[in-house]
């Protein structure tokens, strides 16, 4: 808990750092804004007392002249406001930019490993509330952490001027301002955390009930499933009070404060005229009943820099909550970019691969999925992968995908250590087809051109007939320019996978890896794209991770990793001796 | 990822107050609470008129050497103003929330009421921002425009009637700069901010769907090596989002700063009927009370010219939000009767077609399904097996004939009765990110562990579960990603075998089934189903099958085959 707090506190510290450059106008604003109400307030309190002298001295010539500078004076403040306003927004979209850029950025570096640990609607909240509610953070709090000492600092001395008792009012009162807030914030940063987890809590139970809407509604669980989401909104509504509980209650204690500086000063203040009434002169009387109104009116503005750091203090209760929000993320440098590169050996036919002494458990608990695992395919040749649902095909497949890497053991595609290649170099040796394709928001063009956005119409159209997307285009509205909604609505699973087959076609790399490309397919569809697979096929490597017996139709051996059911091993399939006749030669 | 940046279709663009009324209307639930906190809200700002008058007053006073006498009255009337701001915060935002909450609930209520089809071209990332920022995006209609509204309504009559004895052209004056800073301001910033706000909605839910998008395809970008640009597509859109944002900051701050001057010209108009310049002159004494009186004014319609400037992003929330239950698929008749005890199924020269424009899928489909029986519904993929299971579960409705459950037509009983009586596996069952067990449950919640643990061994599961670590309590992961394809599939499976309704309608149940497993299944289903109806929706059999009836769909009609 307390290394979360420095990772907190470490992660604040730097983003103040960075964050402070761009408040700087903010915080000059802020500090004329506060000159100039004491201009302000200085004019009023003169017009006050000339007023309250009588009507006679009332109608003195220099009237118009102070009511003109008042005039003047308040122009300039509602421009130093708008400024600080506008300065204060470009602060936070600055740093939101960047931190954006550095979460998506963290959250490509992760990979598909990520998706194993944190739901998608946990990563997108993080990536677009977390940062939204981060705006606070550099567009208030940072100048307001600079302000709220400078301002009332200028407004008291320029108060102590006119009435050193007042001022020294205002600020034993003003001390006591930090303190109510060091009270009420302790827990602040949890119950920012809180809320969050409960929001991401809500977003998560929602997206993933709404992609199975129908599985609920069909099920006649609607109501239930209402019910705990009624249950998590209401959790996000306490989490969400808690916290403005504690900014009322702050603001409250500032108004408080603020109050009791009112009623000093103007108590001491009666005194000071009932000794003057007594012995002075209605010019003295005057006089004094100016500094005092002046003084009296400079007490809002004093304290309206602490009711700001108030306001904004639940802003930094988010930071420091999205700062161990983003420490799960991985980290920037190191890793993720090998120095070296090594280059693979790629033939006319394929790429040869090999897998030596391999281990890799996905869950220690779970004990390992693969164990000392040892096989060869040579160029061109093509390797099916054969077991129960759940023996390790798709983590060798992952593993060639570079998503994982092994616990021990090395890996090797073209004679060279795929862990010691760059990610380019990686994933331009690979083409994958899982189970169902992922179908991104844009146009069927588009998500086969994602393979390669480059390739011009001639290698689109080679890949289309490759992949006989042509069979179905007739069949699109708008054909290739048909919309295609999230997981592919309006292509049924077959044609998804096509569109898949065009997308490794475009992609056209040397080892293509095929993970129960067929399993979400009837079995006359599944013929018909398992032919379309075998002209793919020609003139790679393959590995084919299959359980059905027509993925058998592919030539070429078969690594069987059966799966012992009686063992209470798990998923994991048992212990691989290399002598047992499971190291595959091909 | 994609790439385009059309804007997401929308149905009409209805930014009016229309949305915003029907919200209200789903608020009404709420309505003594929110009524409460409105109450409260003003009783402080009243409190805070009265103590600023008061308080000028006594300044005054004290300035001319009087009493110091109403100092105790000043204190209470200064706490009792801090507590019941206190107070009334909380109320309203307690309120607001809790009116909020229900709004989901609401929404995701709306959302499962048309979507037993699915979503369609209505995206998870797109909804999930309705249900997000949208819906929070409405609390300004209260908290930020309502309340502070009824409080500018009370505050101008209140200024008015306090000037108007001293100066009724000082009273003009200060009325009309009141309504100017919180009326017309308001209303100018939100003409002007109008299609900002709307713009931002999109772009932050445009935001959702791209990151979403890039989230949820991470496998398919490091395969492709896609990441930059997949990075440069999520930055265009936040830029985007930036961009509407920075132009929106600009109005708020121009518009807070002209809202600021009506006040401050206010106190001007004050101050020199105090000076006697244009205006009055009036008692000096008077004229401080009027002054704070005007002060305290101002700054409690404040925040309305910003709210103004939001009003549009708000209203568009509002429209998104209601539009929700809008679908466009085939009407179907929700009926009202509760299914009958019977469950012969007969399709009565039924026709029917998904789109206008595209073929029809059955054109007079003659069916008889008799209680109790096993039945297969053959063919090929396409010819509208699943269709089938669609028109029976009341997800779609015939466009001629019609289908009876029971001897009763479908059309008039109540879906809900109807998909008790029917438990479907479809091709795109769904698994939730949850434990084995939850998900299971979802089938019959009040099935006993036993159940459980028999279900998923008729779906050739059980022993796959035993040798998990956390048995029944393993957790699926998202859509199930913690299993393989197959696995998946089978607990899908066991959770339809759970469900204890008379008719079990399986679309391809051996799909992901090795196979000498799928045999093992279709051999233990004909012991397991004793009783009920079984309607087996297949490409093809095995032969292990024990069927009282095969059919074979063609051309749009069934047409009975060998058994």
């Amino acid at each position: 808990m307390s290394g979360d707090k420095m990772v907190m506190r470490a992660w604040t510290r730097a983003q103040s750092r960075l964050g402070r450059r761009p408040a700087m106008p903010v915080v000059a604003c802020g500090m004329l804004a506060g000159l100039v109400a004491v201009g302000q307030a200085w004019c009023v309190a003169s017009i006050l007392a000339r007023g309250l002298a009588g009507p006679a001295s009332a109608r003195w010539p220099g009237a118009g002249l102070l009511l003109a500078a008042l005039a003047g004076l308040a122009a300039v403040r509602a421009l130093l406001m708008a400024g600080g306003d506008m300065a204060a927004a470009r602060a936070g979209q600055q740093a939101r930019r960047r931190l954006r850029d550095e979460v998506l950025a963290a959250i490509l570096r992760g990979g598909p490993a990520l998706l194993r640990r944190r739901h998608s609607a946990e990563l997108t909240a993080l990536a677009v509330d977390r940062i939204e509610a981060l705006d606070g953070f550099f567009a208030r709090w940072i100048p307001a952490s600079v302000l709220w000492i400078a301002v009332p600092a200028l407004i008291a001395a320029l108060a102590a001027v006119a009435q050193p008792g007042a001022a020294a009012i205002m600020i034993l009162c003003g001390l006591a301002v930090p303190v109510g807030q060091a009270v009420f914030g302790i827990g602040a940063a949890v119950a920012s955390r809180n809320q969050f987890l409960a929001m991401t809590r809500l977003q998560a139970r929602f997206l993933d009930r709404v992609r199975g809407i129908a599985t609920i509604v069909l099920l006649n669980r609607a109501d239930d499933e209402a019910g705990r989401l009624a249950a998590a909104a209401d959790e996000l509504r306490r989490r969400t009070m808690k916290i403005l509980r504690v900014a009322f209650l702050s603001s409250a204690s500032i108004d408080c404060a603020m109050v009791v500086a009112l009623v000093l000063i103007v108590v001491r203040d009666g005194g000071v005229v009932q000794l003057l009434r007594h012995g002075g002169s209605p010019a003295a009387l005057a006089d004094a009943a100016a500094r005092s109104l002046f003084v009296l009116l400079l007490v809002p503005e004093f304290f309206a820099p602490l009711r700001a750091l108030a306001l904004a203090y639940q802003d930094r209760a988010h930071a420091a909550g999205a700062a161990s929000a983003m420490g799960d993320l991985p980290d920037a440098p190191a890793q993720a970019a090998p120095a070296r590169d090594a280059l693979p050996a790629l033939a006319a036919g394929g790429v040869a691969v090999a897998f030596a002494h391999v281990t890799f458990a996905w869950d220690a608990a779970r004990g390992p999925v693969l164990d000392d695992l040892s096989f060869a395919v040579g160029a061109g040749e093509i390797l099916t992968l054969v077991g129960p649902s759940g023996a390790g095909k798709s983590t060798i497949i992952e593993m060639l995908l570079g998503f994982i890497v092994p616990d021990s053991g090395q890996v090797l595609v073209g004679g060279a250590d795929l862990a010691a290649m760059a990610p380019a170099t990686q994933s331009a040796l690979v083409s994958w087809i899982g189970q169902k394709p992922v179908l991104f928001a844009g146009t069927l063009r588009e998500n086969i051109l994602f393979a390669r956005p480059d390739a011009d119409e001639h290698a689109l159209r080679a890949a289309l007939d490759a992949a006989s997307v042509d069979r179905f285009l007739a069949d699109l509205p708008q054909g290739l320019d048909t919309p295609i909604g999230e997981g592919g609505f309006g292509l049924s699973g077959g044609q998804a996978q096509r569109v898949a087959i065009a997308r490794a076609y475009l992609k056209d790399a040397k080892l293509l890896l095929l993970d129960e490309p067929t399993a979400h397919l009837d079995p006359e569809t599944e013929g018909e794209i398992l032919a379309s697979l075998r002209v793919l096929a020609r003139g790679r490597t393959v590995i084919l991770s299959s359980h059905a017996a027509g993925a058998r139709a592919f030539a070429g051996p078969c690594l069987d990793l059966g799966l012992d059911l009686g063992q209470p091993g798990a998923l994991a399939p048992r212990p691989v001796p290399v002598e047992e006749g499971r190291h595959v030669h091909v | 990822m994609s790439m385009s940046d059309r804007a997401p279709a929308e149905h009409a663009p209805s930014t009016g107050l229309d949305p915003i009324l029907r919200v209200l209307a789903l608020w009404r639930g709420r309505a003594p609470r929110l009524a409460a906190g409105a109450f409260l809200s003003l009783l402080a700002l009243l409190a805070a008129l009265v103590l600023m008058r008061g308080a000028g007053a006594r300044v005054a006073a004290l300035a001319f050497g009087g009493a110091v006498a109403g100092m105790g009255l000043l204190r209470v009337s200064g706490v009792a103003r801090v507590v019941l701001r206190y107070v009334e915060r909380l109320v309203t935002h307690d309120a607001m929330f809790r009116a909020l909450a229900d709004l989901r609930v609401w929404f995701f209520r709306r959302l499962a009421g048309g979507a037993a089809a699915g979503l369609g071209f209505r995206r998870a990332g797109d909804l999930l921002s309705r249900l997000v920022s949208d819906v929070e995006a409405l609390d300004g209609l209260y908290l930020r425009i309502m309340v502070p509204l009824a409080g500018a309504c009370l505050v101008l009559p209140f200024l008015v009637v306090a000037i108007l004895p001293v100066d009724p052209l000082l009273a003009a004056i200060v009325g009309g700069l009141f309504a100017a800073g919180a009326f017309l301001l308001p209303l100018a910033a939100a003409l002007m901010g109008r299609r900002e706000a709307a713009i931002l909605t999109h772009r932050l839910a445009d935001l959702r769907i791209g990151v979403l998008d890039l989230v949820t395809g991470l496998r398919e970008i490091r395969a492709f090596g896609a990441e930059g640009r997949m990075m440069s597509h999520a930055r265009a859109r936040d830029a985007a989002l930036l961009r509407g944002q920075a132009r929106q900051a600009r109005l708020l701050a121009l518009m807070g700063g002209a809202s600021y001057l009506c006040g401050q010209a206010a106190m001007l108009a004050v101050l020199a009927a105090i000076l006697g310049v244009g205006l009055g002159p009036i008692p000096a004494a008077r004229g401080i009370g009027l002054l704070f009186l005007v002060l305290a004014g101002f700054e409690s319609a404040g925040g309305l010219t910003r709210a103004g400037a939001l009003a549009g992003g708000i209203s568009r929330a509002a429209a998104r939000v209601v539009a929700v239950g809008e679908t466009d698929g085939p009407p179907v008749i929700a009926g009202t009767q509760p299914a009958p005890p019977g469950t012969d199924i007969r399709f009565e020269q039924v026709s029917f077609r998904w789109q206008a424009d595209r073929a029809p899928v059955f054109d007079g489909l003659n069916l008889d399904i008799r209680q109790g029986t096993r039945v297969a519904i053959l063919g090929p993929s396409g010819i509208g097996k699943s269709t089938l299971a669609a028109l029976l579960l009341k997800v779609a409705a015939p466009g001629a004939g019609r289908i009876t459950l029971g001897g009763q037509d479908l059309a008039t009983l109540d879906s809900v009765s109807v998909r008790r009586r029917m438990a479907w596996l479809s091709q795109a069952t769904h698994l939730f990110a949850d434990t084995i067990r939850a998900n299971l449950l979802l089938g019959r919640p009040e099935a006993s562990e036993a159940d459980l643990w028999t279900a998923l061994d008729r779906a050739q599961m059980g022993d796959t579960v035993r040798a998990l670590p956390d048995g029944l309590d393993a957790w699926l992961g998202e859509g199930g990603a913690s299993l393989s394809g197959g696995q998946g599939r089978r607990i899908a499976l066991a959770r339809t075998l759970l469900s204890d309704a008379p008719i079990l309608i399986l679309d391809e149940p051996a799909t992901g089934l090795d196979g000498e497993t799928e045999r093992a299944f279709l051999t233990t289903l004909y012991d397991v189903t004793a009783g009920r109806t079984v309607i087996l929706i297949a490409h093809r059999l095995v032969g292990v099958e024990k069927l009282d009836r095969v059919w074979r769909l063609a051309d749009g009609r069934a047409v009975a085959a060998a058994v």
